[in-house]
């Protein structure tokens, strides 16, 4: 997460900084412990949830829309559930695609 | 058994009218959800004005934890969508820290004679608003930014033309289920946590009335409710984050829409 792209000149606060991260890592060589990682998880897990079942409510709630606009019941319905459904499978597609991103980038 | 308990695990999220007020046939009462989003505010601002009165180099106890927090989204921000998103910092920030304090502020225990605890961010109304509040940042700023080239974040590159009509809108279903599930996600985290502590909670005081044996069994719902609360704590930074990152991601589509 942290982004260390060089945009402070080195001053002895952040000399010292550095220190003491090094000093951390060898006290404490996995800070992560059991419930924080599992709190992320859930997190994560959530998240993708939320994203599925979020576009698989604007899909259809579309379709319906439709339906009461041009009355073509139910075939709005009908396609604003696939559309919602792909609609979500995307989105949770694109969110692991990120996430992956995201953890190569923060593993150094 | 707990329905004759004073209070079920759904009453904390009632909304009681503190002052009535009506505005052209509309209810605007001042509400304990009201009253509650108004001491999130005035902690948020008590805390950063204490914290950063002294402005020291070498930062004291106070100054550090703002400061933690001012770096921890700025590099969230940076890292979302550059240097060029640093406009957007002041509101994302202040959506992390008043999202971060409602969600905090909700877990206290009610103290007595005081206006019960309750967390605004457990009605979809609030988080909603939030949601809907974000993605017209990222629709205004958008076209703002790009013009009608904005629209090409929902035409993906490389897709064969015949698929594209298909494709497009599935891109727009996706793009319009954002604000959706920012606010589902944040208020299903905080709905389902109360939920449960408040009947874990029950469980206490059922065995306890029960007594004898029962009394001594209280013990175990009791130490989960430390746990739940403990990872309550968690889950209250966990969903400010991710929100506030969220909401990078999707300023982000808006700050760079031409390149994709």
């Amino acid at each position: 997460m942290s982004d260390p792209a060089g945009k402070h000149d080195p001053s002895p606060l952040d000399e010292f900084s550095s220190r003491l991260e090094a000093a951390r890592k060898v006290a404490n060589p996995n800070a992560e412990d059991a419930d924080a990682t599992r709190g992320r998880a859930m997190g994560k897990g959530f998240r993708l949830a939320s994203e599925l079942l979020a576009a698989m409510i604007v899909g259809p709630a579309l379709g319906l829309g439709l339906d009461q606009l041009a009355g073509t019941s139910p075939w709005g319905l009908v396609g604003g559930i696939l559309v919602g459904f792909a609609a979500g499978i995307r989105n949770v597609a694109q969110t692991m695609k990120q996430d992956r991103k995201g953890d190569e980038a923060g593993a150094e | 058994m707990l329905r004759q308990m004073a209070a079920g695990p759904m009453e904390q999220f009632e909304i009681h009218p503190l002052v009535p007020l009506t505005m052209g046939g509309v209810d605007v009462s001042f509400t304990n959800s009201t009253l509650w989003m108004w001491i999130a505010l005035g902690a948020a601002i008590a805390f950063f004005g204490v914290a950063t009165r002294s402005r020291a180099l070498i930062p004291g106890r106070l100054q550090s934890v703002a400061e933690v927090f001012y770096e921890f989204i700025a590099d969230t921000v940076r890292g979302a969508i550059g240097p060029e998103g640093m406009k957007f910092f002041p509101y994302v920030f202040t959506l992390f820290i008043y999202i971060l304090l409602a969600n905090l502020l909700g877990l206290f225990p009610t103290i007595p004679g005081l206006p019960h605890t309750f967390t605004t961010t457990s009605h979809i109304a609030v988080t909603a608003s939030l949601g809907l509040l974000s993605i017209s940042i990222v629709i205004i700023y958008g076209f703002y930014k790009n013009g009608l080239s904005f629209l090409k974040l929902f035409v993906p590159s490389g897709v064969p033309i015949w698929l594209l009509p298909l494709v497009s809108l599935i891109e727009i279903v996706s793009f319009l289920s954002r604000p959706i599930s920012l606010a589902i996600r944040l208020f299903a985290n905080m709905l389902a946590g109360h939920i449960i502590l408040k009947v874990f909670a029950g469980f206490i005081i059922s065995l306890l009335g029960a007594g004898g044996v029962f009394g001594v069994i209280a013990i175990f719902p009791f130490l989960g409710i430390i746990a739940i609360t403990m990872l309550e704590i968690l889950v209250a930074f966990l969903q400010a984050y991710v929100f506030a990152i969220l909401t990078c991601i999707y300023l982000n589509d808006a700050v760079h829409a031409g390149h994709h």
